[in-house]
């Protein structure tokens, strides 16, 4: 899919254009006003106190916990009931239409409700990421479960496979994969999740660090606590990613 | 428990379908029951329940505020999906075929991506002030870079040889971008655009809660404050309605004018 070139050379463009871009940050930030764009050194200089005043990994500790808690809820509940559905067909072609209307409702809208039913504490804010990241993997998993071919669950039954047996060597195998790409999708979700709980419910963690800046005008602060979440981001895809990746390889095979 | 059906006959086929939506029918109606009764039975009063939210979507329905609310957060979804469209399909088809422009830029495009859109809320209300241009500029953003990455990614499986007729009948580069490069991609096109939706409706609702600026999503977060939750639910419907739509019509597109392409995975 990419260019076909050897890395050092890749890691250098990157590298290269790394430094390009923070020095147009540099440079767009002298001519503008500091109230709207901080520079990029003051920027991380702020990252740099936040890391040695502790308060960035007491914020990622609290924003992270979230997070966990939330997604890992949402992958067990989802793929557990996204095999289920797969083996059942009954309730697949009776929730099916229902669970892609669910995907594509924009889950944020149900944060007011939380609000005024749930109140403050951990346990609205991890519903909401768990809200965000559930339906992707789901949806996802379905979907698999729909492309199981109906001839492979007809020769394990051919060959009197035990239930166990079935679930075991034809519905994981060929439904995780699927399961996976919504994960990574959840992942995505999640985050967005995570930072909206933590501004509409009770503040907490890394969105509170962004909230925070943004209230008291402490351009650097917000610029620096933005940044952090967006390295945050593209770590935790990259693990979805190659998470998915792993699997997706098998998948290939099968088609 | 009832196991995968194997292939049947044509009319067997069409009895089934049939039976299909009897049980997809059954199954809502059994969802809304359970909602109804264990709201009925457990939650307080103010909580949203399908009886009661038959009975105020008249009322909501009628009400000309909310169909300026609902105007104004489509209509926002809607103009920033056709800005990031057009800009994100030009900087994707020169980020696929130029490899320089994909080398600069590639790190801030997969960077920016994996940022959650709501990290941005504060910056925006910032630069734009308490106004709908944040909502627009939210929008934009959210929905930007899945175009470029799909964009981009279908620029790139432009199979080389159509390229290579293109030049051997010495077709001039603007022929190629517009007889080659871009017809070719419209299948990623299209993906990024449905992943592109889901995320612009996100932005909005969720600009409209911290920018306070009217519209469904702030319509949603006054009613349900005031605990008027049956109402804020109609607000809720109409959203999933819209995003539901919008995933139907690329399908339908896709069918109609693409058959032969195959649903693939769009990025992200």
């Amino acid at each position: 899919m990419r260019w076909p070139e050897p890395t050092v050379q890749r890691y250098v463009a990157y590298g290269l254009s790394l430094a390009i871009g923070a020095g147009l940050w540099q440079l767009a930030a002298a001519h503008t006003s500091p109230a709207f764009l901080s520079s990029f050194t003051a920027t991380i200089a702020k990252v740099w106190e936040f890391l040695v005043t502790g308060v960035l990994i007491e914020a990622l500790a609290s924003s992270l916990l979230l997070f966990a808690v939330g997604l890992s809820c949402a992958i067990i509940v989802g793929v557990l009931f996204g095999l289920l559905l797969a083996r059942v067909r009954l309730l697949r072609v009776a929730l099916e239409s229902y669970i892609t209307i669910l995907y594509a409702t924009p889950m944020v809208a149900l944060i007011p409700f939380i609000l005024s039913m749930m109140g403050f504490g951990f346990a609205p804010k991890a519903l909401v990421v768990f809200l965000f990241a559930f339906f992707p993997v789901l949806y996802n998993t379905v979907e698999g479960a729909r492309s199981l071919r109906p001839e492979l669950l007809e020769v394990a039954r051919s060959f009197r496979s035990s239930e166990a047996a079935i679930w075991r060597d034809v519905l994981v195998p060929y439904t995780l994969p699927f399961a996976l790409t919504g994960v990574r999708q959840a992942v995505a979700r999640g985050l967005v999740g995570m930072i909206a709980a933590e501004f509409f419910l009770s503040s907490s963690g890394i969105g509170q660090l962004i909230m925070r800046s943004g209230q008291d005008f402490d351009i650097p602060a917000l610029y620096g606590a933005i940044l952090v979440v967006t390295i945050l981001g593209v770590a935790l895809m990259a693990v979805g990613r190659m998470v998915e990746n792993r699997f997706a390889a098998w998948r290939g095979l099968e088609r | 428990m009832s196991l995968a059906v194997p292939a049947a006959p044509a009319r067997a086929r069409r009895k089934l379908a049939f039976s299909d939506l009897a049980v997809r029918i059954i199954a809502g109606i059994v969802i809304l029951l359970v909602w109804e009764v264990v709201v009925r039975l457990w939650a307080p009063p103010f909580v949203a329940r399908p009886s009661a939210i038959v009975q105020v979507a008249p009322a909501v329905l009628a009400n000309a505020t909310f169909w300026q609310a609902a105007a104004a957060t489509l209509g926002a979804v809607f103009k920033g999906l056709a800005i990031a469209f057009v800009i994100g399909t030009v900087l994707g088809v020169g980020i696929g075929r130029i490899r320089a422009v994909d080398r600069m830029t590639s790190i801030y495009i997969s960077g920016l991506f994996a940022m959650p859109l709501t990290a941005i809320l504060p910056l925006a209300s910032l630069w734009f002030g308490y106004t709908a241009d944040a909502r627009l500029a939210i929008v934009v953003f959210a929905s930007f870079f899945s175009i470029v990455l799909n964009v981009s990614d279908g620029a790139r499986a432009v199979p080389p040889e159509y390229i290579e007729v293109s030049r051997s009948f010495r077709g001039s580069a603007v022929s190629r971008l517009v007889d080659v490069i871009l017809p070719s991609s419209v299948p990623y096109i299209l993906a990024g655009l449905r992943l592109a939706a889901g995320r612009a409706l996100i932005a909005a609702v969720v600009a409209e809660f911290f920018v306070s600026i009217p519209g469904l999503g702030f319509y949603i977060l006054f009613q349900a404050r005031t605990f008027h939750h049956n109402e804020a639910f109609v607000a809720v419907a109409l959203l999933a309605c819209a995003g539901v739509l919008f995933e139907i019509a690329l399908r339908q597109a896709t069918a109609r004018w693409l058959p032969w392409y195959r649903r693939g995975e769009p990025v992200g």
